[in-house]
């Protein structure tokens, strides 16, 4: 393991780096495609990377009821999905995976999800505690699926050490992968939820709650709020990549980058065009379709558990 | 006639309270009754013989009779009547006998008198203010015939706050407005809300008043009103531009020739179908369906333009001088129009198959924001949230204006009165106006565009005039004056009605719901606002005083 340290220290920092770049050019290519699927023009590709960078530079105006918390709040949405690229494997070794295990993961997914709730709640305007309740309820609902997923590929692989349960465990060995296969659908069918994206964005829902959670920021926190939603599309993916559909991983990095690259593309462009086709759910039609697809990993996890 | 038939049926039970009757024309019934039996004549007409309630109208007659006067609006759908009861009130502060009880629709109307005119409303159910701004103080009746277009009163308080109800028990406010990005135009609702439920809600509007009743009986003259009242609404102003015209025409007994009374159909059809195309677009907007909004709007512009070649403008065409219009449509621009017609038809009908298909729409829609008939009836919701409840009234066909009475169309109504009936209201009403314009292309003839008018208009007489808006039925009450101008003109715009209904739609539902329960009527508020005086909301802490903000705002427009 040691003499791996300097590798998984250097794959690390590209990890990071890579999410960085990625997040908004997923975002740029996502903007332009729904552009184009609405009969507009569209801002150029590099657009949310001018949108972040002036969002940065603005005045940080402190609104809210408490100022120290949503700083937190913004700095720990940031910290939290940065910390979970340190364990995906994104075309490289995954850096600490070897020393962690897939709790953690699921830890970490959450801590995402509470910081929004937590920016929310230290808000404290109205529109911004409606959008922490439906953030709450959607949370609660929807960090089990993953978990499930991961428990999925950690009985397939008897072991909770993340670099093997993400490696395409969800198949196992099983000559029939019934469990793997009918929670690839459901992740699939989830991932548009997972990301926060239409018809799913119904914690901030601009034309009901303006933006709900994220109603009262502005400037660098609502720079590190955005950059946060936008790396979940890539993290969120590459976790789905290397969970479900792991292909190509053992080829050479640069290989093996390109394809991760590919996928997520993929990825990137069946959100796009879900999103650019639905119109928002209620709240309680969302919470109804995630009870739906918890019951059909439930089953997956039943049949993982008896080999299949 | 039927405007006979229902006038001996009203004068076979009230013979002795009826002092007057005025038959101008076929299709309007005007009767003056003594105030004390106003009301149960007014009971007997809305309930027993079902006629729809219109709008009520109070106003300051003291000038002509020295009396205030009260007219109570209502419209015989089946009969093809529109009847205007009217009452002179002795007396100062004039009283009148409340028919919201009865009427519920009647409720703003009541208040609406109460606050601009000061005749008070005696027995009304929720006597509290609700067109003037919060600071304005008591007693003072900007409506009234001895007060000044242009005076703020002196004790005009600005940091007086108005006093809201109090929330039902164990539920939290939740403001929306006054702005908001699904409000196009500032309108504030308290939320009465627990957890995501909506309980109850009270309405603060009247936010963008911009005087222009009281400019059009004491500022403008016969042909300035008809731009001014275009202003009152940003999308359908030419319903309030042609109504406003037929008002009048009306009650002075003008008669536009044909040419004019098609242009006038053509450019409604026109403005309904921009109109429809983008509220289908909000809509969907709304919903968070962007795609369908931009999809709508790339297939509305066409129609902006041909609108800007025929009138030199997108909106706010100025079509109307009082006995004829002012644009012609050339040979040109009738082939042009037909042209735009066909490829909006075409792209139209993809989208109502693309709509009318989609589950996910449906289940944003279905059962959300209901307004049944018994609603509709009570709070006299007209346009497309009555015909969405299968409550087939259309100005167009019922009392029928311009070139309308030879125009065949249906009048598309569905069933189940919730937000997707609307919705699909307005979808197939394009069609219909589509049919409409083609009809009038065809049947056009050459010929004069306005009448000449040599005389003075006659002084004292009586126009009602409705037309049929995108959102529902656009009424006008003239009363014609001296000086060149009318003595009363009252405005009662769709959204009036439409407004008081909603609470009744968003009761129990889900916030979520909310804004497209709202949207599904199609507010548009400034019509709803279109009365009285200058306002800034008070209230709230602010770091720039009322007087600070108003001269920074006039200096910077006097810098350009």
């Amino acid at each position: 393991m040691d003499s791996n340290l300097g590798l998984r220290f250097l794959s690390g920092v590209m990890n990071v780096v890579l999410v960085l770049l990625l997040a908004p050019l997923c975002e740029g290519i996502l903007r332009k495609v729904t552009a184009k699927v609405q009969s507009r023009q569209g801002p150029p590709i590099r657009q949310p990377y001018y949108d972040l960078l002036k969002l940065l530079g603005k005045e940080d105006i402190e609104s809210g009821e408490s100022p120290a918390m949503q700083r937190f709040a913004a700095w720990l949405s940031l910290a939290a999905i940065l910390t979970v690229a340190l364990l995906v494997p994104m075309g490289t070794v995954p850096p600490l995976s070897g020393g962690a295990d897939a709790y953690l993961l699921i830890y970490l997914l959450t801590l995402c999800g509470i910081s929004t709730m937590l920016a929310a709640f230290a808000a404290g305007s109205t529109y911004s505690l409606v959008g922490m309740s439906r953030e709450m309820m959607s949370v609660m609902t929807l960090e089990p699926l993953l978990a499930v997923a991961i428990v999925i590929g950690a009985v397939h692989v008897r072991s909770l050490r993340l670099d093997a349960v993400l490696s395409g465990s969800a198949y196992g060995e099983a000559a029939a992968p019934l469990a793997g296969v009918l929670m690839l659908g459901v992740a699939i069918l989830a991932f548009q939820a997972f990301v926060g994206r239409l018809p799913f964005d119904i914690a901030e829902a601009e034309t009901e709650l303006m933006e709900g959670s994220l109603i009262e920021y502005s400037g660098p926190k609502l720079a590190l709020f955005k950059f946060t939603q936008m790396a979940k599309l890539v993290v969120y993916g590459a976790l789905v990549v290397s969970l479900f559909a792991p292909w190509g991983h053992a080829l050479p990095a640069p290989l093996n980058l390109a394809m991760l690259l590919l996928k997520l593309l993929v990825l990137v462009l069946v959100v796009t065009l879900v999103a650019a086709t639905h119109a928002r759910y209620r709240i309680d039609q969302a919470l109804r379709y995630y009870a739906g697809l918890l019951g059909a990993s439930m089953v997956a996890l039943l049949l993982a558990l008896y080999g299949y | 006639m039927p405007a006979q038939t229902v006038l001996r049926q009203i004068t076979d039970r009230f013979t002795s309270v009826i002092q007057r009757t005025d038959i101008p024309e076929d299709g309007r019934l005007f009767l003056y009754t003594e105030p004390q039996a106003l009301r149960e004549i007014c009971r007997y007409v809305f309930r027993d013989l079902d006629a729809r309630y219109v709008i009520s109208i109070g106003l300051d007659d003291r000038p002509a009779s020295g009396k205030f006067m009260v007219a109570h609006n209502f419209a015989f759908d089946r009969e093809h009547v529109l009847c205007s009861i009217l009452c002179y009130l002795p007396g100062n502060p004039p009283r009148v006998d409340s028919i919201a009880d009865l009427v519920p629709a009647a409720n703003w109307a009541e208040r609406e008198f109460r606050d601009l005119v000061g005749i008070e409303p005696v027995g009304h159910p929720y006597p509290k203010r609700l067109v003037l701004p919060d600071g304005w103080p008591d007693g003072v009746h900007p409506l009234r015939r001895d007060y000044p277009w242009d005076a703020v009163p002196p004790d005009y308080d600005e940091n007086r706050t108005f006093d809201f109800d109090r929330p039902p028990e164990g539920c939290m406010v939740v403001p929306f407005g006054p702005f908001h990005p699904t409000l196009d135009e500032p309108a504030h609702f308290r939320l009465f809300v627990d957890g995501e439920v909506v309980r109850g809600c009270e309405y603060r509007g009247f936010m963008v008043h911009r005087a222009i009743e009281k400019l059009g009986d004491s500022v403008l003259t016969y042909n300035e009103i008809p731009m001014a009242a275009e202003r009152i609404c940003g999308i359908c102003g030419c319903v309030h531009n042609v109504a406003y015209a037929q008002a009048v025409e009306q009650a002075a007994a003008i008669t536009p020739p044909p040419r004019a009374r098609y242009i006038r159909t053509i450019m409604l059809e026109i403005e309904r179908l921009h109109s429809h195309l983008l509220w289908v677009g909000l809509g969907c907007h709304i919903l968070g369906f962007d795609t369908l909004f931009m999809q709508c709007f790339r297939i509305r512009e066409p129609i902006m333009w041909i609108a800007e070649k025929i009138s030199g403008n997108r909106k706010t065409y100025a079509l109307c001088v009082i006995g004829g219009v002012r644009w012609n449509i050339t040979p040109a621009l009738r082939d042009e129009l037909r042209r735009v017609l066909t490829t909006l038809e075409q792209e139209w009908r993809a989208v109502a198959d693309a709509v009318a298909g989609d589950r996910n729409i449906q289940k944003r829609t279905r059962d959300v924001g209901v307004a049944d008939a018994a609603l509709v009836k009570d709070m006299g919701l007209i346009g497309p949230v009555a015909r969405a409840a299968g409550v087939d009234i259309d100005t167009r066909r019922d009392h029928p204006y311009a070139a309308y009475g030879e125009m065949e169309f249906a009048v598309v109504t569905q069933k189940s009165g919730d937000v997707w009936a609307r919705l699909l209201v307005r979808v197939f009403e394009v069609f219909e106006s589509i049919k409409i314009i083609r009809q009038c292309l065809d049947h056009m003839n050459e010929g004069p565009l306005q009448t000449p008018i040599q005389d003075e208009l006659p002084i004292a007489r009586v126009g009602l005039s409705s037309v049929e808006a995108p959102r529902g039925e656009a009424h006008h009450f003239v009363i014609t004056g001296e000086n060149n101008r009318p003595r009363r003109w009252r405005v009662r715009a769709p959204t009036y009605q439409n407004l008081q209904g909603v609470p009744a739609m968003i009761r129990d539902q889900q916030i979520a719901d909310m804004t497209i329960s709202l949207g599904s009527i199609d507010p548009c508020f400034s019509c709803t606002d279109r009365m009285e005086v200058l306002d800034i909301r008070s209230g709230v802490a602010r770091i720039f005083s009322q007087e600070e903000l108003l001269r920074l705002a006039r200096d910077g427009t006097r810098a350009q």
